[in-house]
């Protein structure tokens, strides 16, 4: 195969695929939060600044991920 | 397209010039003709390219401000190489001859090489300049007001403005930095940079604006400065000895050759972190947008027409949303991240 189909294959599969990985994080995450608000509704503005962190941490690792992506697209 | 635009123009010269040699007319429109249907791959691959090169366009930075070609605004170039070089545009300083030009990047004529420093007014600068100025009218105006009826309860623009600041003083700054002397001392700094990033995100969601956190350069920026808050109030706050002995994390020594090199790294991931988040975030939705708008163009069908811009109005509102959630991400996690260098550990060990 040529070369640089292989690239764009693998641009395409990267950046799919760690779109899995960060929305079964986020998922996980926003389940596990959602539950805890429920059990105790009167701590749910610390749990939804503590969700937004973890968030932007699982979303920080993706975009790496897509960047690293776009980069193989690209060049 | 441009094939069948020139068998018109052709036809119509065809006529007004001889009227009696029509058969020279349907000759060439018949030539012409079969070209089209020749080049039509060709064609729809010179549209793709078309799009990709209006995304770049509004993608990167330039040194003239072009308005939907309305109005056009030409900035000024500032180049440093063994001596100042000054242009009021770009047009000026190609026709200077000494650099020029080439893929939207300004070389020496003779050596082909760029010049040492680019301290050029850019479009993006144009815009962090235009942000800085209308958060200094806006709170300018509403710190007027304080002064003037500092007993009066807030209205209209300096309530939401109080709100704002409150929230970020309350809610990001003081839960996260244990120490509530430094606290007040970083607030002001917490509370511009929200607010910077937050205006300069909507400028991109503004007709004809280009959002200056889109460019990583000035994502780099702000990343640099949070490095050098969160660091230079760890060492100014619990002291350099302290700051050093950080690294180690309070491990028995031989744990030390990972710890160290971890420690010192994850100091400089924690800011290109920022940088990456921002700018990509930025990016990715004008990104999308302007993919789903080039599908019109790209399937030649008024079909797609109601579910690329029903797609992209939703992206756009997605987009209004991001703009504030990314200025508060950036905004919290360096206040966590100061929250976790200045910490004391007294407690845990």
């Amino acid at each position: 195969m040529d070369p640089k189909a292989l690239a764009f294959l693998a641009a395409g599969l990267g950046a799919g695929m760690s779109v899995i990985g960060a929305g079964v994080g986020i998922g996980k995450l926003a389940a596990s939060a959602l539950e805890a608000a429920g059990r105790q509704p009167e701590a749910s503005g610390k749990l939804q600044t503590m969700m937004i962190i973890a968030a932007a941490l699982i979303e920080g690792v993706a975009l790496f991920a897509e960047v690293i992506s776009l980069l193989l697209a690209i060049k | 397209m441009s094939n069948l635009s020139e068998v018109k123009i052709q036809q119509n010269v065809g006529i007004a010039q001889t009227q009696s040699s029509n058969l020279q007319v349907t000759q060439t429109k018949s030539v012409n003709l079969k070209d089209t249907t020749q080049s039509h791959s060709e064609a729809k691959q010179e549209e793709g390219n078309v799009i990709s090169d209006i995304l770049q366009e509004h993608l990167l930075d330039h040194h003239s401000y072009n308005f939907f070609n309305v109005f056009h605004i030409d900035l000024p170039i500032i180049l440093y190489d063994k001596q100042l070089y000054l242009y009021p545009s770009v047009k000026s300083m190609m026709a200077e001859g000494t650099f020029t030009e080439i893929h939207h990047q300004i070389v020496r004529k003779d050596t082909q090489q760029p010049p040492k420093l680019d301290m050029s007014v850019t479009a993006l600068v144009m815009f962090q300049w235009l942000s800085i100025l209308l958060l200094l009218f806006v709170f300018i105006t509403s710190a007027k007001k304080y002064k003037k009826q500092p007993k009066a309860a807030p209205k209209g623009l300096q309530n939401m403005l109080e709100v704002m600041v409150l929230y970020i003083r309350d809610e990001i700054v003081r839960p996260n930095i244990s120490s509530k002397r430094l606290a007040d001392v970083l607030s002001p700094y917490f509370v511009a940079l929200f607010f910077f990033i937050l205006v300069m995100n909507l400028f991109g969601l503004i007709p004809g604006g280009h959002s200056a956190t889109g460019n990583l350069a000035v994502t780099a920026g702000l990343a640099i400065i949070a490095y050098f808050v969160i660091n230079g109030s760890a060492v100014l706050h619990v002291g350099f000895s302290h700051w050093l002995k950080e690294f180690t994390g309070g491990a028995p020594w031989w744990i030390w050759i990972i710890m160290i090199p971890i420690e010192i790294l994850s100091m400089f991931t924690k800011p290109f972190a920022l940088t990456i988040r921002l700018f990509a975030n930025m990016t990715a939705g004008h990104v999308i947008i302007f993919s789903l708008l080039g599908l019109i163009f790209m399937l030649h069908t008024f079909a797609i027409v109601p579910i690329s811009i029903g797609f992209s109005l939703f992206i756009y509102v997605l987009e209004l949303l991001v703009a504030f959630i990314q200025a508060y991400v950036f905004t919290i996690l360096t206040a966590v991240f100061v929250g976790l260098t200045t910490a004391e550990h007294s407690l845990e060990h």
